[in-house]
């Protein structure tokens, strides 16, 4: 198991610094700590982003590839130093390797209070959606009267202390496994999932290029640049000739909501169904990468079934998005396409209410739904199927990949708690951490292929 | 007339909650004066053992020390005040004690709904601290939620009831700031208090 360190302050001389180097050296049988240094971290300024430079990058890829992190806190003021919550703003900003990572808090203090409060302080932080670590609790250790705490090599002198110190250090080796095998089921430390590029900033041969994807009428700008035919050109397809128009009505005279994403990342196309979508999309989203139409919280999630569509790790995902009842079963799928070499091209997401079918079929053969007395899954998941019973209704809550929902989600008080900052990027980066749905669940629906 | 400091919680150039000091300093310009500080520059805080502060620090200590009281407003980060204003407090409260005893209003502005309601419970818990012993109005959160949409192009507030919130609190704080006076009993204990704690962080040890 690896962990890291970091002591929250950047004087030359800290007792907290000590106390992580003694339990990295003392229980170095136990686990294996690298401790790491915040020193070289400007003060945080959304102004001058320097998420890129070395020292941020440094501590965004030891964090990320560390099992668990261990926090030595201070307490200045009652609360941590300005050092330390500088750092993790950084580590909040753009990028976020605190997210679902176990952290253990300890720290030293000069007085009895042992940094009591800085403690409690710092737990806050990290629960903050922008961090979204995932705190160790109970088990607060709390070293007092730090100066007279050690010996001259270095060591804690009461063997109380170190006993307890032990206790709770094998209690977090066990807290890391069952987060990061709860993280993993969940899909979240699938590393080739998630380097899936959402941003979609690669390039493939169909990508057109020196366009703004973002941009509103991307559709009408990109067009031009290739040229695109409309209108009443004739379309020459697999089997059939069809003009654009005519392809146009085909589609969305379709009884269900289509929506294209290419192998880039790049939703490039929807069947524009007029009135009330299921999943509603608005026209100026078209052409965006698809991290820019799904909450934030929901990314890990969608890299997990893109990865194993575009992977062949299974060909369709299904998933019933979260408050179908009786009278409404609206499901999304997510289904591989490939080329004629059987190469993978994207994913044809089709939506649609299941219950009008149901209701039809049971209308014309005379039979009605009845709750199966075998099945295990509960009465509350009602008509259900049996794909249903991997996943609880809830599972897909946030994978659910429409745009409607990030705007939705952005609107409900839980995501304003986020945004009190004070300049949209930080803001609308977090934002999207804050919605309603949680990663659990959004990578729950792995289950569904599994 | 009073004077007062309003320290702005944020180093960021686009800031709603400077726009709301300076609309405080525009709308009670008959009642008071307000300076703005801001407190974006200083270096990151590092308990330095010669004990020399910067004098940026020095000068922001002065002026609060002089005024007759101190308005804040802070953001929220992470759920937490700003490392930036975070640090100015430890600043301000290391072997300098310029808070000590000065009358304090918080308010804060936020994208959101809740208006910096965490930031604002945290940054009376570090004030409240004895190296920094401001006395903080209590009962007095003004959060401003919601606040792209809260002032008009001249920076005013724009909702009467806003503003009517906000002249109760600021009428109060004036009240505050006299009562404050009165609260002498305990500053000598306060004091020497401090300096013990002075003398530990510049022990030899």
């Amino acid at each position: 198991m690896k962990l890291v360190g970091i002591a929250g302050t950047v004087e030359d001389k800290s007792y907290n610094r000590m106390l992580l180097e003694f339990i990295a050296n003392h229980f170095s049988g136990l686990v294996d700590i690298e401790i790491l240094s915040i020193d070289d971290l400007p003060m945080f300024d959304q102004d001058n982003d320097v998420t890129n430079s070395g020292a941020v990058q440094y501590l965004n890829r030891k964090i990320s590839n560390a099992d668990g992190v261990i926090i030595a806190t201070p307490e200045h003021n009652h609360t941590i130093t300005a050092a330390l919550k500088s750092a993790l703003e950084w580590l909040s900003f753009k990028v976020h390797p605190f997210s679902d990572k176990p952290v253990m808090i300890v720290g030293a203090s000069y007085y009895e209070q042992g940094s009591s409060r800085a403690q409690l302080n710092l737990r806050q932080i990290l629960e903050a959606p922008g961090v979204n670590a995932i705190v160790f609790p109970g088990n607060e250790f709390l070293l007092a009267n730090v100066k007279e705490a050690f010996d001259d090599d270095g060591n804690l002198k009461d063997e109380k202390t170190v006993a307890f110190l032990q206790s709770n250090l094998q209690k977090f080796k066990k807290f890391v496994k069952v987060i990061n095998s709860m993280n993993k089921a969940a899909g979240g430390t699938d590393e080739a999932a998630q380097a899936e590029d959402l941003d979609a900033t690669g390039k493939i041969s169909t990508t057109v290029e020196g366009v703004d994807m973002t941009a509103d009428d991307w559709v009408e700008q990109a067009a031009k640049k290739v040229n695109a035919v409309d209108g009443k050109t004739y379309v020459k397809l697999d089997r059939g000739l069809l003009t654009v128009d005519q392809l146009n009505y085909f589609l969305n005279s379709m009884p269900i909501e289509l929506t294209y994403a290419d192998s880039n990342n790049q939703f490039i196309y929807y069947n524009k169904m007029g009135g009330k979508m299921l999943a509603p999309r608005t026209p100026g989203q078209v052409g965006d990468p698809l991290s820019k139409v799904h909450p934030k919280r929901a990314i890990r999630g969608v890299k997990s079934v893109i990865h194993a569509l575009r992977t062949g790790k299974t060909d369709m995902v299904s998933m019933p998005v979260p408050g179908n009842g009786p009278d409404k079963y609206i499901m999304h799928y997510y289904k591989a396409m490939h080329d004629e070499k059987g190469e993978y091209v994207g994913i044809n997401e089709f939506v649609l209410d299941l219950i009008p079918i149901i209701k039809w079929y049971l209308k014309k053969t005379g039979q009605k739904l009845t709750a199966d007395p075998n099945n295990k899954v509960d009465a509350d998941a009602s008509a259900s199927t049996k794909d249903d019973s991997s996943t609880d209704a809830d599972a897909s809550a946030s994978v659910d990949d429409d745009a409607a929902d990030t705007s939705a989600n952005v609107d409900t008080d839980a995501s304003a708690s986020v945004d009190e900052n004070d300049e949209s990027t930080t803001t609308n980066d977090s934002k999207g951490k804050d919605d309603g749905g949680s990663d659990a669940t959004a990578s729950a629906s792995v289950e569904d292929w599994d | 007339m009073n004077k007062y400091i309003g320290i702005v919680g944020t180093n960021t150039q686009r800031s709603t909650n400077r726009q709301l000091l300076q609309f405080m300093e525009r709308h009670y310009q008959d009642q008071a004066e307000i300076e703005l500080v801001e407190v974006a520059g200083l270096p990151m805080f590092n308990k330095p053992a010669d004990r020399v502060i910067p004098d940026r620090a020095a000068e922001i200590g002065k002026k609060i020390d002089e005024s007759d009281g101190v308005i804040i407003s802070t953001p929220e980060y992470d759920h937490a005040v700003p490392a930036v204003l975070m640090n100015a407090l430890e600043w301000l409260s290391y072997g300098i004690h310029p808070f000590l005893d000065k009358p304090v209003m918080i308010i804060g502005a936020s994208f959101g709904s809740l208006g910096t309601s965490r930031a604002q419970a945290h940054l009376r818990q570090m004030l409240d601290a004895p190296e920094l012993g401001a006395r903080i109005m209590p009962s007095s959160e003004y959060l401003l939620g919601h606040v792209l949409e809260a002032f008009d192009k001249d920076g005013n507030l724009n909702d009467q009831g806003r503003i009517d919130r906000l002249d109760a609190l600021f009428a109060d704080f004036e009240e505050f700031v006299k009562i404050s006076k009165e609260l002498w009993h305990t500053t000598e204990y306060d004091k020497q208090e401090i300096s013990k704690l002075d003398k530990t962080d510049f022990g030899s040890n």
